[in-house]
């Protein structure tokens, strides 16, 4: 167990107090600690736990007792909110939109955060201002909106996705990445002759792929749990993303909880999924840029 | 710098490739951004693209001071203050003391570190439905737990205050994760030497931490007090999908969608698009975070100049 805490690079501390703490044996500190912790586990497992307990109630059952533990495990709520959902339709959707939004973000925001990075370009500084300023600026939202009108690209795929192809944090993240590869790597490939692109996809990318990692994660789940968006710009319940599509159907089915935690864990479980693989990429991915120095 | 990989033609290339990336940001982000400034002072509305007419400040006018909506306004703006106020520091104490749990060397901190973020990652959608289930249901799971200590609520169904501060609730719970792992990111930038010579030097933990940790947590703090300030001055989401749009419980954001997109009263109807009127609203909004942003900026900066030289 320790020696895994100790590979994992966030939770690495202090060697020496652990020794002498072993030597002390359990302490007042630890305890409490501990007893922190579980209050904390409480409030966070919990709701998941209840939500799990619900979906596998039935409704009369969910009536008479909304807290009871289920007795009878009835699963029937998953196939029934599975048909009524239209739950693969919608995750479709939703992987093609995450998918194809990332992939183009992605292509179009290396080049860029390269030349920034490596000041290939004049006024990359004024660049790179330009993507540091967007944290403080107005929302988009309404001038968005009367451009897609304008573009006719309103309730449609591509203008859906449109929306999706810029991320000035995830420019920060790859810049701030990419300063940190050595520069002789750009002379030995410029006297070996090498041109732009193919320093760019054969020295660098590959360089640069732990970061591109965490940013394609960060804006995969971005788009992934998008609502407002969908809210604002799709009507048509084909282009549905999932949290839409639950949304709708949260407004039909809104009494009857059970079936309702049931589509809800089903529409949050592959997010879990990928959560347990990936954890290490999306948590950098939330701390990556934010610590200066 | 110029490239070295060519001039001429060649050297050209690394600005054309620059060029999607920019161009995207300008046109679909940063343009957009700053048009919001031109739309709010026209009559925009409707889902019917036509010619931008414009109306000087009359948007500004009506929505800062004209009757009983200009109050509601007004107090959303202030609610949005408060909101801000309870999630930053609630957030940054709950998130401080989750992640100094968290550095000690202890079994299964990586389980909990991993549960306390997962709300993170499973969006507002989710975390606004599974809060609902425990906070709507009379008799549910929240209900009854306060009941245990005799307390009556009716949370989300209740008052406008009632149901604005449970969505605080959940938007704390929804985000402590991210304040967590920024603080634990600063922690283990932290010398375990520095303990130990505090140690030795006869230091409590208290005095460890105040004389050591604090101090150098600066960059953490620094961070996570602007995150959290202008995040949450700018949410609004878990509002739309805790409890709609209610009287009594606006939030700035909430206000500008609902007239931009016409879900003020319920249904949507595309003369109810009022998006002029939206933007200034927007406005108004970016003034506030501007404010307030600058404000803990310049307070933060002079802090780190006090403590770290």
């Amino acid at each position: 167990m320790n020696s895994s805490v100790a590979a994992d690079p966030l939770t690495s501390s202090a060697d020496v107090a652990i020794v002498r703490r072993r030597r002390r044996g359990l302490d007042w500190a630890t305890v409490g600690s501990y007893a922190l912790l579980l209050v904390l586990a409480i409030l966070y497992a919990g709701p998941l736990l209840m939500l799990l307990n619900t979906a596998l109630k039935t409704s009369p059952e969910f009536a008479k007792d909304p807290v009871a533990l289920t007795s009878s495990f009835s699963v029937a709520n998953f196939g029934k909110a599975w048909d009524k959902a239209d739950f693969p339709r919608y995750l479709v959707n939703t992987i093609l939109y995450s998918a194809v939004a990332t992939t183009v973000y992605l292509a179009a925001a290396f080049p860029l955060s390269v030349a920034i990075a490596r000041r290939f370009v004049r006024g990359w500084n004024w660049l790179y201002l330009l993507f540091v300023i967007a944290l403080f600026l107005p929302v988009a939202l309404i001038p968005q909106f009367q451009l897609l009108l304008n573009l006719r690209l309103y309730n449609t795929q591509v203008g859906y996705i449109l929306l999706f192809l810029t991320n000035p944090i995830g420019v920060l993240i790859l810049v701030g990445y990419i300063r940190t590869i050595p520069r002789d790597l750009d002379e030995a490939a410029a006297i070996e002759g090498s041109g732009y692109i193919r320093y760019l996809v054969q020295i660098i990318l590959p360089l640069t792929r732990p970061a591109l990692a965490t940013v394609a994660i960060l804006h995969a789940i971005g788009v992934w749990n998008e609502l407002v968006l969908a809210n604002i710009y799709l009507t048509s319940k084909a282009y549905f993303p999932i949290t839409r599509g639950l949304i709708v159907f949260t407004g039909i089915y809104g009494n009857d909880w059970p079936l309702l935690a049931a589509a809800v864990l089903m529409l949050a479980a592959p997010m879990v999924v990928l959560y347990v693989f990936l954890q290490r990429y999306i948590i950098s991915g939330f701390t990556a840029g934010s610590l200066r120095g | 710098m110029k490239s070295p990989f060519g001039r001429g033609l060649a050297g050209a290339i690394p600005y054309g490739l620059v060029l999607p990336g920019l161009l995207l940001y300008l046109v679909f982000a940063l343009g957009p951004s700053l048009a919001t400034i031109v739309y709010s002072l026209t009559d925009t509305n409707g889902l019917t693209p036509r010619p931008l007419n414009f109306i000087g400040l009359a948007n500004y006018q009506e929505f800062l001071f004209r009757g009983a909506a200009a109050q509601e306004n007004i107090q959303a703006l202030l609610r949005t203050l408060l909101f801000c106020f309870l999630v930053t520091t609630i957030q940054f104490t709950l998130g401080l003391l989750a992640a100094l749990l968290l550095n000690q060397r202890l079994a299964g901190t990586r389980w909990f570190r991993a549960l306390f973020f997962l709300p993170v990652i499973l969006g507002v959608t989710i975390q606004g439905l599974v809060w609902r289930l425990f906070l709507y249901p009379l008799d549910g799971p929240v209900d009854s737990v306060l009941g245990l200590f005799g307390v009556q609520s009716e949370l989300l169904g209740g008052s406008g205050l009632s149901a604005f501060l449970w969505v605080t609730v959940v938007q704390i719970w929804s985000n402590l994760g991210i304040t967590m792992v920024i603080f634990l990111a600063g922690l283990q930038t932290i010398p375990d030497e520095l303990h130990e010579a505090a140690r030795i030097d006869g230091a409590s933990r208290r005095q460890g931490f105040w004389h050591v940790t604090w101090p150098l947590l600066t960059p953490a703090v620094t961070t996570n007090l602007i995150l959290s300030i202008i995040g949450s001055l700018q949410a609004w989401q878990l509002f739309l999908v805790l409890i709609n749009y209610r009287p009594g419980t606006q939030v700035l954001g909430y206000v500008v969608y609902a007239q931009a997109f016409g879900q003020t009263s319920g249904s949507t109807t595309s003369n109810s698009f009022r998006q002029g009127y939206g933007a200034a609203a927007s406005v108004v909004l970016f003034v506030v975070v501007f404010i307030v942003g600058v404000t803990a900026q310049y307070l933060l900066r002079r802090r780190e100049e006090r403590l770290l030289g």
